[in-house]
């Protein structure tokens, strides 16, 4: 039977059968009386769909009929493809975005059973700490979950490469245990990955180099291994060389060398939690049971170690979902706006169908009449809709291809995603059949509008002579509940975007509490031994800052900092002198950084009381800080902290005098509240990464490379980042935000075109169909006016309801948008009400036009139309 | 009287019994025996036949007709009355259920 059925797609099988059956019923015919087999036409037809492909022909014919017809009416065909390629295309670029971050798998083989491993202190979310090393030697024996274990120093740091006759180079590199290699299960392309011997200082002379910087800087040499070359001054052994494909980012950029891990002696002291650890999980193990293991483990180092852990817990995360809370909540948000133009997109398109099933009656109902089924009209006009969905998102990724290219342009810099490295956004086969899947779901949505048109007019009705229904019929209803779903939709859009660019200007409104203008940045990597407790690495490193960058015509001040502000930070406890000692649970805590003399000045952050550091603060001079204004705020609200001295890191540390109080310096980010801080002077405390600030009397891209110049003449051996001004990564720290602000006021602009479209188009349509009332009116007297107003308010009704739903709508988006908004509400009165006006206005200006078409229509022609 | 559901493809099983006939010979027939009773839509008797002929029940061949006029006779195959004579067995028992349940009319 399936034989047959399958001969039957032969065509000159169907042929043969289609001539057999042709001939039996006429000659049926002929032996019959007339009329007594009925409609013969319809027998054939039903005949034939009982060998089953029927509905292929037929779907065939269906698409050639849709597509004549679509030709036939060019305007229609191209506001609708334009419509939906704009509403495809723009869900295309977010997914294809979202696609290439978010969704983009770790190249790590089976990387959804790597895990981050965290120590925690205190209740969560945030609570997750790095790990000193002892932990990481008693989380290797005493938990069962891994197959593997490793420890990293976070984000690394930069590296020093010099060689003789070259020129000294910065690049990025990570310490790393023995396993790290094998945990993330890569192997090298050359040489070998560290031994576990090689974890101790003795043997941590080697380097694992990555297949750029082998290639770039080592001229792909294959014989590099086993030759040695100067890592920060000192001679380092190459073992190793990774393939191509194995990156390994933590937050910026892939990591060029690798070192092994090398514990020092403050490595050994169990509070030195400056390690993140990474693991595989055994087969079969759930990241929840690691979690529940992690959690054991953590309390039982706090039961062990009441002084250095007390408290402590531990938590498991997955590897790929690292770090993507913020971007989670980016993603939904774009995604629930991008999905509303879409919907904006097909309430319009399903009004310009509805409009054209109204001329296709006649067409339709003598179909009907001929004896086509419900379903098969159904069928029938759902195929047209699919046709013209598929032909605008086809226009849609067209669009997409284009302009997620530019979007990428615009994400590019300060967009930092953990693990992963986004160099293109390519439009893969996820992207084209997310596509080719929402054009049909749009095509069905937005076709079902004619069907029902369709099915629910009569046969008879629309084949009287004349008949038409004259006034409002139950159709136009339909169609305004489309305008108001449109401007409801529409608002929410528009207010997402209000409330993101709202946040953007009180954000910038925010005083920094630096002058960032004509100030450029740069990070060097300075050898420091121990970071907290040691002497600086380089002890004229201030002083020679100062005369050598100083000297440079145009520089106003030169200096230099641990922690740049809106880069990361550090903390440290200490002990307030003269109150009375706090055990080392609740000690007294603040960030913490270094800074050469003349820091504050070169920032212009003010002096509030006392002095800053300047070059008599030396190691022979006693030890002095100089705090933040939120530091003098929280441990002497009434005092004058200026002379008041603390004990750094508990009761035995050095004793540090305040000797001034700085202007607060929203350093954490401007949305973020100011914490308390405390500065040592790089001359009494050293800092293994320091980032040079110059401050120049007026802008030049040329100091970068006189500031270049004048490092090499004191510190020839280290190479210092690309210099960047601080303008810039004051505008990077807010770039999680511009870039939903950005997309959503995109956004917000094609939804309000859309909807002035849709609106102007369901308004000009009932006018159009009311003419013959508009006539009669004005010919019993109503004037221009009075038509005018009649078909303004009818409009605007319907437009008021939706705006009344977008208010709502909009304070749900508000509420997912969450911690994307900065000192603005949901509910925020000011934003809802300028868009709602806005997009009142539009709707009125929309409905305008046709209005105005209305008065102006001649009473006589109008009725003589008949 | 309407058809009940199912009960077509036997209906024209059972008229091909005596020899071949032609679509509207079966039609014709099926309203003889039925004494005018049954009313057979050509519409729905015709796809039957393409249906019954693809499962192999009937065959069917041009012939002459009695008038002397070519038509395509259809013919009861091996397959199609062994499925009859099932067909027949499971029907004698729907009625006769359905007669024991209803008995005689109901005086009003």
């Amino acid at each position: 039977m399936i034989r047959q059925k399958l001969k039957y797609l032969l065509p000159s099988v169907r042929r043969e059968h289609e001539r057999d059956m042709r001939e039996e019923l006429e000659a049926l015919r002929l032996l019959a009386e007339r009329g007594e087999l009925g409609n013969l036409t319809l027998a054939a037809e039903d005949a034939r769909a009982v060998w089953g492909w029927t509905w292929l022909s037929s779907l065939a014919a269906d698409i050639r009929y849709g597509f004549r017809a679509l030709v036939r009416e060019p305007g229609f065909l191209a506001a609708a493809v334009l419509t939906l390629a704009l509403g495809v295309g723009a869900n295309t670029t977010i997914f294809s975005v979202i696609n290439a971050t978010v969704l983009k798998p770790l190249p790590f083989p089976d990387s959804d059973r790597l895990v981050l491993l965290w120590k925690t202190f205190g209740k969560g979310p945030g609570n997750e700490n790095l790990m000193s090393a002892p932990d990481f030697w008693d989380l290797k024996t005493q938990t069962h979950s891994f197959e593997r274990v490793a420890i990293f120093d976070s984000s690394g740091r930069g590296y020093n490469l010099s060689a003789r006759g070259a020129e000294p180079e910065q690049v990025s590199g990570v310490r790393v245990s023995a396993d790290f290699f094998a945990v993330l299960g890569a192997k090298p392309m050359l040489g070998r990955t560290f031994l576990i011997e090689e974890e101790l200082p003795s043997r941590d002379h080697e380097v694992i180099l990555s297949y750029g910087l082998w290639k770039r800087r080592y001229g792909s040499d294959r014989a590099i291994v086993g030759q040695t070359i100067r890592v920060d001054g000192e001679p380092f052994t190459v073992v190793g060389v990774m393939p191509r494909d194995f990156a390994w980012q933590f937050w910026s950029g892939p990591r060029q060398l690798w070192v092994p891990v090398g514990y020092t002696k403050t490595d050994y002291a169990r509070e030195n939690n400056s390690f993140l650890s990474i693991a595989r999980l055994q087969p079969g193990v759930t990241v929840a049971q690691a979690r529940l293991e992690m959690a054991a483990f953590g309390s039982r180092l706090g039961k062990q170690y009441p002084v250095d852990d007390a408290g402590a817990g531990g938590t498991a995360e997955t590897l790929a979902g690292y770090g993507l809370e913020g971007a989670r909540r980016v993603v939904f948000t774009l995604l629930t706006a991008v999905g509303f133009v879409l919907l904006i997109a097909c309430v319009n398109v399903a009004n310009l169908m509805l409009a054209r099933g109204a001329s296709r009656q006649k067409e339709i109902a003598i179909r009907r009449a001929l004896g086509a089924s419900g379903w098969r009209i159904a069928r029938q006009l759902l195929t047209e809709s699919l046709l013209l969905a598929v032909l605008g998102g086809t226009a849609g990724v067209i669009l997409a291809s284009w302009s997620s290219g530019l979007l990428f342009h615009v994400l590019g810099p300060g967009t930092q995603l953990p693990m992963r490295q986004v160099d293109s956004i390519p439009l893969d086969g996820h992207v084209l059949a997310f596509a080719l899947i929402l054009s049909c779901l749009t095509g069905i949505l937005f076709g079902l509008a004619p069907v029902i048109g369709a099915l629910r007019t009569g046969v008879s009705d629309p084949l009287k002579e004349g008949g038409r229904d004259s006034t409002e019929g139950g159709g136009s209803r339909l169609r305004h509940l489309l305008v108001t779903s449109e401007v409801a939709l529409a608002l929410v859009v528009l207010s997402g975007a209000g409330l993101m660019i709202k946040s953007a200007s009180q954000l910038l409104s925010v005083d920094p509490g630096l002058n960032p203008k004509n100030v450029l940045a740069m990070q060097i990597s300075v050898p420091q031994e121990a970071i907290y407790t040691g002497p600086p690495g380089l002890p004229h490193f201030c002083r020679d800052l100062a005369e050598h960058i100083g000297a440079i015509p145009g520089v106003a001040a030169a200096s230099a900092v641990g922690h740049l502000p809106f880069g990361g930070t550090a903390g440290r406890g200490f002990q307030i002198e003269g109150r009375p000692p706090a055990t080392a649970e609740n000690m007294p805590g603040a960030r913490y950084s270094v800074a050469c003399p003349d820091y504050f000045r070169s920032m212009q952050i003010p002096i509030l009381k006392g002095r800053e550091f300047n070059l008599q603060d030396t190691l022979e001079s006693p030890g002095v800080i100089v705090i933040n204004e939120a530091m003098a705020r929280e441990f002497w609200p009434k005092e004058n902290p200026v002379g008041k001295a603390i004990r750094f890191g508990g009761s035995d540390g050095p004793r540090l005098t305040v000797v001034g109080v700085a202007g607060d310096v929203h350093f954490e980010g401007l949305d973020a509240p100011v914490a308390s801080q405390f500065m040592r002077p790089y001359t009494q405390a050293g800092w293994p990464v320091m980032n040079i600030v110059v401050r120049t009397s007026y802008a030049s891209p040329t100091f970068f490379t006189a500031v270049k110049k004048a490092l090499r003449e004191f510190l020839p051996d280290l190479a210092v980042s690309d210099a960047e001004p601080m303008t810039d990564i004051l505008r990077d720290s807010m770039a999680s935000r511009r870039v939903p602000m950005l997309l959503l006021s995109a956004f917000s602009v094609v939804a309000l075109l859309l909807a002035a479209m849709g609106i102007m188009g369901v308004v000009s349509y009932s006018v159009t169909r009311r003419t013959q009332e508009i006539g009669i009116r004005m010919a019993l007297g109503a004037r221009g006016a009075d038509v005018f107003g009649l078909v303004l308010i009818g409009s605007m009704k319907w437009v008021l309801a939706g705006l009344a739903l977008g208010v709502a709508g909009s304070i749900g988006l508000g509420q997912l948008m969450g911690a994307l908004l900065y000192r603005v509400r949901p509910t925020d009165p000011v934003v809802l009400g300028t868009v709602s006006v806005l997009l009142a206005a539009v709707a009125l200006l929309a409905s305008y036009v046709p209005a105005r078409r209305a008065a102006n229509l001649d009473p006589i022609r109008t009725l003589r139309h008949e | 009287m309407e058809l009940l559901p199912g009960t077509l493809d036997m209906l024209v099983l059972r008229t091909l019994i005596f020899g071949p006939l032609h679509g509207y010979g079966i039609a014709r027939a099926i309203r003889g025996t039925s004494k005018e009773a049954l009313a057979i839509e050509f519409g729905s008797l015709y796809p039957a036949l393409k249906r019954l002929e693809m499962k192999g029940w009937i065959a069917s061949k041009w012939d002459t007709s009695e008038l002397n006029r070519r038509a395509k006779f259809y013919r009861l195959t091996a397959a199609g009355r062994k499925h009859l004579t099932q067909e027949h067995s499971k029907w004698a028992e729907f009625v006769e259920a359905v007669t024991n349940v209803m008995g005689p009319v109901p005086v009003p």
